[in-house]
């Protein structure tokens, strides 16, 4: 893919959230609207776009922890929080490609990851758990090696001691598992397919109603040796 | 379609087999080696191998291999390192077909041993050699009678075959089966697998027929993708029970992903061997307890549990067990306890588990259990005392007097002795259960430590000295019913190569 060509004749060793998006949309993997613009003058069509309430974020492929480095504005309804936003992190960015996502909200309250790893025994691996902040405290994530049937999806599902999460609950619709499952197997292919891609994060992939959608993803390459 | 249709059946089963570096000088491997494979009545003829010996536990020994005047099947190398590469060449000439490397030296200890087994390995490829090792403790075939294991035990014969990459975790496991009565068809040892590998043993002892239940201990698989086909085109017929080694290693790389920082040796091989259908176990013991359970019972259909107990605390326990381990122990429907009610005390817990309150005259326990079994709301039972067999009744010598009770010990020492030759009446039913309705029937017994076997081999009956080994036995068991039982049709379709999910 271009994108991947051009970063590693870059010398890049990850893709920036826009970029790592296009790569899941190529296949199929349902992401945020969003508009990259590399100037606040670009910032009126964009909004226009996208429509209130959004989400702006600090774009560059030499950052990949936004929420630490305060590069993500969320819930903004109004043209001049968005333009002070904007500003402020066009100023934190010390990166002159840095462009700025404005992005839709999405709304659901929860939070999953998928990713993908490349295994020294078993090669490219998908992982599903839960997302956002438990990724990491919680910790509670399983593996199936790709490629991956929709059987090993389905299951992959039920292998987290969270599965709860993707029935109804609290009033919430029980999660899309097909369109969960489709995601699931098209990270497998990605890794199957593209030499280049060494770990693909995708957290969190929000569900809104019953459907989930990528809201932040990081794609990390192997520079070729 | 497995990937290899590799035969190894001459390799376990050989009608001629030289022995390499054998030694009449006590202690060495190759003497060793050699008395545990004559004194467990090898049924092929053995050739000793040495140019110092004419004569080895009064069996001629050969200068070498060339001057055996039969054709030979298995060669076992016990020599010095240094020695094995120009024995490739002899046996290469003789045309022997496998060559089981004992030796070490190799691969696992430094660069050099890497050259030195990797030249090895190219001169047996260049003849059509297929190699055992090197480094392995040896391997075991139960139809030859073969026992060329470097430790001197005998493993029980049966239906189990294991590959085991570590030789002293398989010959443990070999050793388990005798207390536990789990016996063995083949076993080998894999060593540095510098040709065969634990992928090559699976995909035979898959196709073996004598082979019923497949075990392996493994450290690291070099082709995950070829185990993991392997493996899923044999785990629905045949249940595979691994349990890996090196599950707590610390990531091997610093990861720029939350998910590369997640992705450890257990959470990978964990997801991989369930999508395979391979039963994972996390202990030692845990391999055979399985193994025994899975050889000898049938499946259960489902996960709810019935409990049978001679003791309430027992039955709380293994229901509690249950429970955490996502089993079902489901409530008695009103006509099965108007049932029971025929057998027990008027203040019966008429529940799920079902306490006999420690009733033994007129044992209650051989109807209760065909009642239960019979009933279609279980798939499962756990007889908690099921055996009397072996039990331990043991009285003090101290005891001198009084007169009255000393007789009174004696005629209890007596009766327990006659129950103890007498046939387990509750045992022969389970066992006509199990057959009968199709449901595993797991005894719980106290006994003596041979106890479990004896009531294996006596009675077919599949027993564990503690509630929670065989709660999680059937829980293992359970899962794999739960695997087979979804990929039915499925499987088909992953072997076929159509696995990339599009629908």
């Amino acid at each position: 893919m271009e994108i991947i060509e051009k970063a590693l004749h870059d010398g890049l060793t990850t893709l920036s959230e826009f970029q790592s998006k296009q790569i899941l949309s190529v296949y199929g993997i349902p992401v945020t609207t969003e508009v990259a613009i590399d100037s606040i003058e670009a910032l009126d069509v964009a909004i226009e776009r996208i429509g209130y309430p959004l989400v702006l974020k600090g774009c560059s492929a030499q950052i990949a922890h936004k929420t630490e480095k305060g590069l993500i504005a969320l819930d903004i309804r109004t043209r001049e929080e968005a333009e002070a936003a904007c500003q402020a992190m066009i100023a934190k960015m010390d990166d002159p490609t840095a462009q700025v996502l404005v992005q839709e909200m999405i709304k659901g309250q929860r939070e999953l990851v998928v990713g993908m790893t490349r295994d020294p025994q078993f090669g490219p691996c998908v992982m599903f758990g839960l997302g956002g902040i438990f990724t990491e405290i919680l910790r509670d994530v399983a593996f199936r090696v790709a490629p991956l049937t929709r059987y090993d999806a389905m299951e992959l599902m039920q292998d987290i001691k969270g599965k709860k999460i993707l029935e109804a609950v609290r009033g919430m619709a029980a999660v899309d598992r097909e369109v969960l499952a489709d995601i699931l197997i098209a990270v497998g292919r990605i890794g199957l397919e593209n030499e280049s891609i060494q770990e693909i994060d995708i957290n969190p992939l929000k569900i809104r109603g019953n459907q989930p959608v990528a809201v932040d993803a990081l794609v990390v390459l192997q520079p070729k040796a | 379609m497995l990937a290899s249709s590799l035969n190894l059946d001459r390799l376990f089963n050989p009608s001629n087999l030289a022995m390499i570096g054998a030694s009449a000088q006590a202690g060495k491997w190759g003497n060793i080696i050699l008395i545990n494979i004559l004194k467990a009545n090898f049924k092929g003829r053995v050739f000793p191998v040495n140019p110092k010996e004419s004569s080895i536990l009064g069996f001629p020994c050969f200068a070498s291999i060339g001057d055996i005047p039969e054709p030979i099947d298995v060669a076992l190398i016990t020599t010095p390192a240094e020695r094995v590469s120009a024995l490739v060449d002899e046996c290469g000439r003789k045309q022997v077909p496998f060559l089981v490397i004992v030796t070490s030296g190799f691969s696992e200890v430094s660069q050099d041993g890497m050259q030195l087994e990797a030249e090895i390995v190219a001169k047996a490829r260049h003849y059509g050699i297929r190699l055992v090792g090197p480094n392995t403790m040896g391997l075991f075939g139960a139809t030859a009678s073969l026992h060329a294991l470097m430790p001197m035990l005998m493993p029980l014969q049966g239906t189990v075959s294991m590959f085991s990459q570590s030789g002293n975790v398989g010959v443990q496991m070999m050793d388990y089966g005798q207390k536990e009565g789990v016996g063995f068809q083949k076993f080998v040892s894999s060593g540095n697998e510098g040709d065969l590998t634990c992928v090559d043993y699976l995909e035979y002892f898959a196709r073996d027929e004598a082979t019923r239940v497949v075990l392996g201990y493994i450290e690291g698989i070099d082709d995950g993708a070829r185990f993991l086909k392997s493996a899923q085109a044999v785990a629905g017929r045949k249940p595979i029970i691994v349990m890996k080694g090196g599950r707590t290693g610390v990531g091997s790389r610093a990861a720029a992903s939350h998910t590369g920082s997640m992705a450890g040796p257990i959470a990978i091989n964990r997801g991989a061997f369930k999508q395979a259908g391979v039963v994972e176990v996390l202990s030692s013991l845990e391999l055979i307890d399985c193994a025994k359970a899975f050889a000898n019972y049938p499946i259960p259909k489902g996960n709810r549990v019935g409990i049978v107990t001679r003791g309430g605390g027992w039955g709380v326990i293994t229901a509690d067990a249950c429970e955490e381990a996502g089993l079902i122990v489901p409530p008695l429907p009103a006509d099965l306890i108007r049932e029971i009610d025929q057998l027990l005390p008027d203040y019966w817990n008429r529940g799920n588990p079902i306490d006999l309150v420690a009733t033994i005259r007129d044992d209650p326990m051989p109807t209760c259990l065909r009642l239960l079994a019979e009933w279609d709301g279980i798939d499962a039972i756990i007889a908690l005392g099921a055996g009397f067999q072996s039990f331990n009744y043991q009285f003090s010598e101290a005891v001198q007097e009084p007169e009255e009770l000393v007789s009174a010990i004696a005629f209890m020492t007596e009766l327990f002795r006659r129950r103890g030759e007498s046939p387990d009446t509750v045992l022969e039913g389970i066992a006509a259960l199990v057959r009968s309705t199709g449901k595993p029937i797991i005894s719980v017994s106290i006994g003596s430590d041979y106890a479990h076997r004896h009531y294996m081999e006596r009675y077919h009956v599949v027993s564990f000295p503690t509630p929670e080994r065989a709660v999680r036995v059937l829980k293992h068991m359970c899962e794999y019913d739960d695997f087979t039982g979804k990929i039915g049709g499925t499987l088909e379709n992953q072997q076929s190569g159509e696995c990339h999910g599009d629908h």
